[in-house]
């Protein structure tokens, strides 16, 4: 299985109180458990099936994700700037697997 | 495993009683999660919340009329709302209710930190209306359906 890679993107600077766009992709199959293999045995269902964007400690954005959600979960949401300090992106993977960045947000 | 086996026995007999007693349309028995084709989109939200929506221009969601392949149609939602402590959204839901499993996402929002827009890419199996859905922080639920017509089955 190939390691899930989390990307983020977002303005480099930010003025305070403005609403900036975040934009999170992680590499990831999100198999549904609905398919099956060659054999006809179903492949057991691993999705990523929670993203939480923290701000300075505090849960700003999160998404519960289901078997809908496409492979490679694209998510893009905006955010006030309030002050500066940390952006942390957290994805957690059924099954216990969590993967997350982090970024240092400077509010002007 | 057990279960199953008999979920789908029951089922298989209960549809072969239904067309045989000569009912044009088979309804589907589904398990927890699955929507009856018959089922409009404010019994089902009742069935999932317990509570009965309104239909509202406030709540857009956006997605493509038709789309080529099911396996990433775009969807976007957003809802007018200031946000405040008084008066926001605490989240926002989406089901597909002809996929397999119809549960989409639920978006979780904080009111002057993130804004109720959120953009993403889902899978579809059939053409059908998307569903979604918004709670306000006074506990009242917004809804609103768009037609997505994919060709291809994306749950597959």
């Amino acid at each position: 299985m190939i390691t899930p890679m989390p990307r983020v993107q977002l303005p480099s600077s930010v003025t305070k109180g403005e609403i900036f766009q975040v934009k999170a992709l992680i590499s990831h199959r999100m198999e549904t458990g609905l398919r099956h293999d060659d054999e006809g045995n179903v492949i057991p269902r691993k999705i990523i099936h929670k993203f939480v964007c923290r701000y300075n400690g505090i849960d700003v954005f999160v998404a519960d994700l289901h078997e809908a959600i496409a492979a490679n979960p694209y998510l893009e949401f905006y955010l006030r700037a309030t002050e500066s300090g940390q952006l942390e992106f957290v994805w957690q993977e059924d099954g216990g697997g969590v993967y997350s960045l982090a970024h240092q947000l400077v509010v002007a | 495993m057990a279960t199953e086996t008999l979920a789908t026995g029951l089922t298989r007999r209960m549809l072969f009683l239904a067309i045989a007693a000569g009912f044009a349309s088979a309804a589907v028995v589904s398990p927890a999660n699955a929507s009856d084709d018959g089922e409009d989109a404010v019994t089902l939200i009742e069935r999932l919340t317990g509570k009965t929506p309104t239909e509202s221009d406030r709540l857009h969601l956006v997605m493509p009329r038709t789309f080529p392949n099911g396996y990433t149609v775009p969807l976007g939602v957003d809802i007018d709302s200031p946000m405040t402590e008084n008066d926001h959204v605490r989240y926002v839901r989406v089901v597909a209710p002809r996929n397999p499993l119809i549960e989409v996402a639920t978006f979780h929002f904080i009111p002057q930190h993130s804004q109720p827009r959120v953009l993403t890419r889902i899978r579809l199996a059939k053409p059908q209306y998307v569903l979604a859905f918004a709670e306000q922080n006074d506990g009242t639920l917004l809804m609103t359906k768009t037609w997505v017509e994919v060709a291809t089955d994306g749950c597959a």
